[in-house]
């Protein structure tokens, strides 16, 4: 066969060689720079758009129908409570001045606040609050507001009395919650369905563009009665599904925040001139849940046994490079009467291990099986850590790692003998946390665990009754003291709630639940 | 099989394990208001109750149902995301059609020599790695280092799209490319051997002319229906690309909504796909039959 003859360079080769040079010549003339920090005013400037990048997008403004966090920090952007928590989890007066209790804590007498609005320019009145938070006691909801409420009646346009039946002190931290906000009377007319679709209320942003599976835009609301405030004119919630693109876009300059960092990305970010990382402290508890009606996990000592063999300082420091606090006890310290300091837990001691282990009715060990959710890669590295460890006091655990969705059926239905999930409060009472973990007549059973003991349920309910003080504190870390003793969960870390931002963004305030407050927020040249 | 594909997601959604209401409330929502949200979602309803409402749904609006997550009809949202994955599908046939054509060409005309050996090689290498780490690889470069490119998203202005799908659009070609390499090249070098070519040379028309005129057109019928066949599998299956370059199209839809058991979204998706399916395979025929005087013939 006779060779072709050499061709001049082929059109199409030529053709495409110039596209290809052609897009990129487009593109290298269009890059986005990333921001460089100046030094930071002192003065806030006004003006400028936040973009925060979150993983999941807002579907739902019906506050007291909504519990997950990409609703709950949308709403608390447009909806406000009587009462809220700082950054410190302190309760501090919102929508209401001042309130009094009374000596017997059943009646609360709340005065609102002067001047406020909602976003349309009408009056906050005693009769909003009244509606809605009887709203939220007729609806019930995931978050139900749970206070023995006997009556919510107003005291004119600008006082709201709310009677208990009973004493109950995390009152006022329930208020604080999201799902307690205020709206206005009677929906001012509209439906339910129209007036959430468009919501009003006092809270420092409106919405403005809403794509319920995509982006939302708010907007400065004009009237906030925080004058001059929010400082800027737009926020936006960007739908990011990825949590590494999160990283990537912030560092690219094409977003200036974001809802949530890997931990492995912190000392990266940290470095970086342009980037500044926000961190505190949570109210997530990262657990080793085991569940007591299981045949091995149901005997004491070895749960005690599997507690003395778990060193929490290396899984903590080895899974989330050192951004989460080792916990010594279920309550962070980020909530009142933290037993963490009291040194209650059982510190990491192999030999007391196997003498504990011994003394249980499996001395020569087991096997049992670890569940865990996939796609999270940090608790993969936990539970293999916790089988290497348990197999040095000769328990063979072996890991079963489900979809999300399986993985809940199953707990669920209480087919587990032991698993890894993370514990949480809403409010910054430690009766919520406790309550939900330890109280086997709740609905899930103490975390599922069916752990009960008499003691710490009747130590629940003095709790629940007596009021703040250190009567109260003693109280909770008495509870600690037994479960750090039972061990039905055994707590890992606390992790940290991370955000990291552009540093021409100043003064955002990160508070423990995960949620931020754009109110003192300012945009730097 | 559009029908067959639809039933069988429809009731494999409903024996997996996991609570769509149960997703939507997570973990410490009261039964109660799980209970109620099941309720309003109709999903406590009998199955076959449930499988009568999807067909009427389907049949008088084209819609597999509202989003039990965004509450949001699903043929909206379908609407709304297949523009991009459609799109990014467009792009990487378009590279790979650019890059397999002349490396398939050269690889031909150069057989046996080392050329024709890199050829073969570097795509099946390029076939062996994973598409999420060579995305991770060109955004790694081409995005953060040289900065050429955004990093994810598409962008807002008119010309960002184009632009934020080219890095996407490559990681898919990557994938795409190598069995039509492999394809054009061994048709090409049948269609070297046969008679017709060698009488064309003889008749000394320009050997341009001879390979893109009759050549490549004889040669490509094969790989285009490879290719089509292989762009099928993309529109659902742009999920892992779209999720690491942060792309809000089909994939990643198709992506949340299993994990959050997402019933009618799942099950618009899984329609689309098979639709689509049956689009492309008609397009594919008609442009054989277009390109193939001999078909016309038959």
């Amino acid at each position: 066969m006779t060779d072709p003859r050499p061709l001049r360079p082929r059109r199409a080769l030529t053709v495409a060689a110039l596209a290809v040079a052609g897009l990129i010549v487009l593109s290298a003339c269009s890059t986005g720079t990333a921001s460089t920090g100046t030094t930071a005013d002192a003065e806030p400037t006004a003006g400028g758009t936040i973009t925060l990048g979150r993983v999941a997008s807002v579907t739902s403004f019906d506050l007291n129908n909504e519990i997950t966090a990409n609703n709950a920090f949308a709403i608390d952007k447009v909806f406000e409570p009587l009462v809220a928590f700082d950054a410190d989890g302190k309760i501090i007066p919102w929508l209401a001045s001042e309130w009094t209790i009374s000596e017997d804590g059943l009646t609360y007498a709340f005065t609102l606040r002067d001047g406020v609005t909602f976003s349309d320019g009408t009056e906050l009145t005693a009769a909003d609050v009244v509606f809605s938070l009887e709203r939220h006691l007729t609806v019930g909801g995931p978050l139900p507001l749970d206070a023995p409420i006997g009556s919510i009646v107003a005291d004119g346009d600008t006082g709201v009395t709310i009677t208990l039946t009973e004493a109950y002190t995390p009152f006022l931290a329930e208020l604080s919650g999201f799902q307690n906000g205020i709206f206005p009377a009677d929906f001012q007319g509209k439906s339910e369905t129209d007036f959430f679709a468009d919501p009003i209320g006092t809270g420092p942003f409106v919405v403005s563009e809403w794509d319920p599976a995509g982006d939302l835009t708010f907007a400065a609301n004009e009237n906030y009665w925080e004058s001059g405030q929010p400082y800027i004119d737009t926020l936006v919630y960007k739908l990011i599904a990825d949590d590494t693109q999160l990283t990537q876009q912030l560092k690219a300059g094409q977003i200036n925040a974001i809802d949530e960092v890997n931990s492995a990305d912190v000392e990266s970010l940290k470095s970086s001139a342009d980037i500044t990382v926000e961190t505190v402290g949570s109210w997530e508890i990262e657990q080793m849940f085991m569940n007591t009606t299981n045949t091995y996990f149901g005997d004491r000592n070895v749960r005690r046994a599997i507690a003395l063999a778990l060193d929490r300082d290396g899984i903590t420091q080895a899974t989330t490079f050192g951004t989460a606090e080792v916990a010594n006890s279920l309550i962070p310290p980020t909530i009142a009467s933290s037993a963490n300091d009291e040194g209650y837990a059982l510190e990491f001691d192999v030999d007391a291990a196997k003498a504990e282990l011994a003394k249980s009715a499996y001395p020569d060990g087991f096997t049992a099986t670890l569940l865990i959710a996939s796609g999270n890669s940090l608790r993969a590295q936990e539970a293999q850590i916790i089988q290497e460890s348990l197999s040095k006091i000769g328990i063979t655990i072996e890991i079963e790692s489900i979809d999300i969705a399986a993985f809940r059926a199953r707990f669920f239905a209480y087919d587990f003998d032991a698993m890894l999930n993370s514990g949480q409060s809403d409010y910054p009472d430690p009766d919520a946390l406790v309550s939900f973990q330890a109280d086997p007549a709740g609905f899930s059973k103490s975390y599922w665990t069916s752990y009960e003991n008499p003691d710490v349920t009747a130590l629940l309910d003095e709790g629940r009754t007596t009021a703040d003080g250190a009567d109260r504190d003693a109280i909770y870390l008495e509870i600690q003291k037994i479960l750090a003793e039972d061990v039905p969960y055994i707590p890992l870390f606390y992790p940290s709630t991370l955000k990291a931002t552009s540093s021409t963004v100043h003064d955002l305030t990160v508070l423990p639940n995960g949620s931020i407050r754009f109110q003192d927020a300012w945009i730097s040249e | 099989m559009v029908l067959g594909v639809v039933l069988a997601v429809f009731f494999l959604l409903r024996l997996v394990p996991g609570d769509p209401a149960r997703m939507i409330l997570g973990e410490r929502a009261t039964p109660e208001s799980v209970a109620a949200l099941r309720s309003q979602l109709g999903l406590d309803q009998p199955l076959l109750a449930q499988l009568g409402d999807f067909a009427v749904s389907v049949f008088t609006r084209g819609d597999t149902g509202t989003s039990l997550v965004y509450n949001v009809s699903t043929r909206e949202l379908i609407l709304q995301r297949a523009p991009v994955t459609l799109q990014l599908v467009a792009l990487a046939v378009l590279f790979s059609v650019v890059i397999a054509v002349p490396l398939a060409v050269v690889a031909a005309r150069h057989k046996d020599k080392l050329v024709d050996h890199l050829v073969r090689i570097i795509p099946t290498v390029g076939l062996g790695m994973p598409t999420f780490w060579v995305g991770l690889l060109l955004i790694i470069l081409f995005a953060v280092t040289l900065k050429w490119f955004p990093v994810g998203g598409i962008g807002t202005t008119p010309w960002d799209p184009l632009r934020s799908l080219v890095l996407p659009a490559l990681s898919v070609s990557l994938a795409l490319t190598p069995p039509l390499v492999r394809s054009l090249r061994s048709e090409l070098l049948e269609v070297f051997s046969a008679d017709f070519v060698t009488t064309l040379r003889a008749a000394r028309i320009p050997e341009r002319r001879v390979l893109f005129v009759h050549i490549l057109r004889n040669a490509a019928l094969p790989t285009l229906t490879l290719l089509g066949v292989n762009v099928s599998y993309l529109i659902g299956g742009t999920l892992v690309v779209e999720q690491v370059f942060g792309i809000n199209g089909l994939g990643s839809l198709l992506f949340s909504a299993i994990s959050n058991r997402d019933f009618p979204v799942v099950q618009g998706v899984a329609l689309f796909c098979a639709l689509s399916v049956v689009m492309i395979s008609l397009l594919l025929d008609a442009a054989v039959y277009r390109l193939d005087p001999r078909m016309r013939r038959a």
